[in-house]
């Protein structure tokens, strides 16, 4: 089978036709072209067959999404029957989204930020945006390569190599990692902004502040943070108007 | 605002093109970040401390969001890019708060400008559903780079629209001292409450959340005496 890189590249584009119907499904199907074309020559059938199969609905997180892609193609090297290939895609959603985004979303992406944001008030600026691309890319490119790979190696055996890979183990030490470093970032950066402006003035910010963790709490989704932090500025333009 | 020449405009257009790009589409490498399009964005505008101050607070806002499955988010990308544009060439202090509100405006309308985009690619995969049917790997290409050709305008449309209610505003709204720092102290204390918030939430009550608590004393430790 070959095409691989190119299906690799692809995947980072791999979320570019989201849509509430098929999610990722065009976008798997754009990546698994250049690893299906040996099919065309070998089986054009099963090669039709597996092209509908790549774009049906799919959803997870896009950084694992190379399991899933990997997997279902060598699964049609293969020769498995097309509906548990169907199924194999289908039961790899739900795992493949909550280890990435816990991974991802909830862990690695604010660690890093939370670094970042220590670095850029501690004075380190470009140093540290840069450090934040570099690494996350590396992780993140380093994910992508491990995640095609060990698809393309599992087939239909993807489930076990996802239970018995290093993924489990640094969520565990992840997060708890991003929860120091948010913590360390918010009084910094809190500081960053107030101590310029003066103490004083500093205790109003900290009391908005203060008042806006406990109402956006009290009425959920209702009203989210943007949304309060836009009804208190006009609040304050008006009442300035009207009380100059 | 720093005032713009074409070039300096168009670049930030593109910049807010590509970081609209980045959140979602292609390739997702974290440019669409803040504290990352801030940056960029200021130094495209003259003005990097500017750029930075408003894409850390940006990401405050950033923080309290997380990207799980089909929950709709603002755009943060083209905001902090806009708000950074007019921010620059002033204090801080006085310019944070009115660009504060700009992007967070630009941002509400970035998140719904991606619905948009989303209902318009459902709309393209069924016309053509025949093609995809039948296997034709032409038809997965033309839906692959017809999407990612919407979301490039979607991303180049809304930084122009916030790059137009900069300067409307930096001609236009006048606001007198008081008044410009007050709002940046709301916004302020409004990042901090999102970012609270949303740090809350992550942590639960797990292991997470004691790590979260003696993050903060030591910021708070490190803040006292650096």
């Amino acid at each position: 089978m070959n095409g691989g890189w190119r299906a690799w590249l692809r995947l980072f584009a791999v979320q570019g036709t989201w849509n509430y119907e098929r999610m990722l499904g065009v976008g798997m199907g754009y990546a698994a072209e250049p690893l299906l074309e040996d099919l065309k020559t070998v089986d054009p059938v099963r090669h039709t067959e597996a092209v509908v199969r790549s774009a049906e609905f799919f959803n997870c997180n896009p950084n694992l999404a190379g399991l899933a892609l990997g997997a279902t193609a060598r699964a049609e090297y293969d020769g498995a029957p097309g509906a548990q290939i169907a199924r194999l895609r289908t039961a790899l959603c739900s795992p493949l989204g909550a280890l990435g985004d816990q991974l991802f979303w909830a862990g690695l992406v604010p660690l890093l930020i939370g670094g970042t944001l220590i670095g850029v008030v501690l004075g380190a600026r470009w140093w540290a945006v840069a450090g934040f691309l570099a690494i996350y890319n590396l992780s993140r490119i380093a994910t992508g390569v491990w995640a095609l790979r060990t698809g393309l190696d599992a087939g239909m055996g993807v489930g076990a190599a996802i239970a018995q890979s290093w993924i489990s183990k640094a969520i565990e030490r992840v997060g708890p990692a991003a929860g120091f470093c948010i913590g360390i970032a918010i009084p910094l950066v809190g500081a960053w902004y107030l101590e310029e402006i003066g103490w004083p003035a500093a205790f109003g910010a900290l009391a908005v502040a203060a008042t806006g963790v406990a109402v956006t709490r009290w009425f959920g989704a209702s009203l989210t943070t943007v949304r309060f932090t836009l009804l208190a500025l006009i609040l304050l333009v008006l009442f300035r108007w009207v009380l100059p | 605002m720093t005032d713009l020449s074409p070039a300096g405009a168009l670049l930030l257009i593109l910049w807010g093109t590509v970081v609209a790009l980045d959140l979602v589409s292609v390739p997702q490498a974290m440019v669409a970040r803040p504290v990352v399009a801030g940056a960029v964005a200021g130094w495209i505008a003259g003005d990097v401390e500017a750029g930075l101050r408003v894409g850390v607070l940006f990401e405050l806002f950033a923080l309290d969001v997380l990207p799980v499955g089909a929950v709709r988010y603002p755009d943060y990308g083209p905001a902090t890019v806009t708000a950074a544009a007019l921010a620059a060439d002033s204090p801080w202090q006085f310019s944070l708060g009115l660009g504060a509100a700009l992007g967070l405006g630009i941002a509400v309308l970035g998140g719904f400008s991606l619905q948009l985009v989303r209902r318009a690619n459902a709309r393209a995969i069924q016309q053509l559903s025949a093609a995809l049917a039948a296997g034709e790997s032409g038809a997965i290409r033309r839906l692959q780079y017809g999407s990612l050709l919407r979301d490039a305008a979607r991303g180049a449309g809304l930084t122009l629209l916030g790059l137009g209610c900069a300067w409307v505003l930096a001609r236009y709204a006048w606001l007198d001292r008081s008044t410009a720092l007050g709002l940046t102290l709301v916004a302020v204390g409004c990042a901090l409450s999102a970012v609270i918030g949303g740090a809350m939430r992550s942590a639960g009550r797990g292991p997470r959340l004691r790590w979260l608590g003696a993050g903060a004393l030591v910021g708070l430790l490190v803040a006292a005496f650096r």
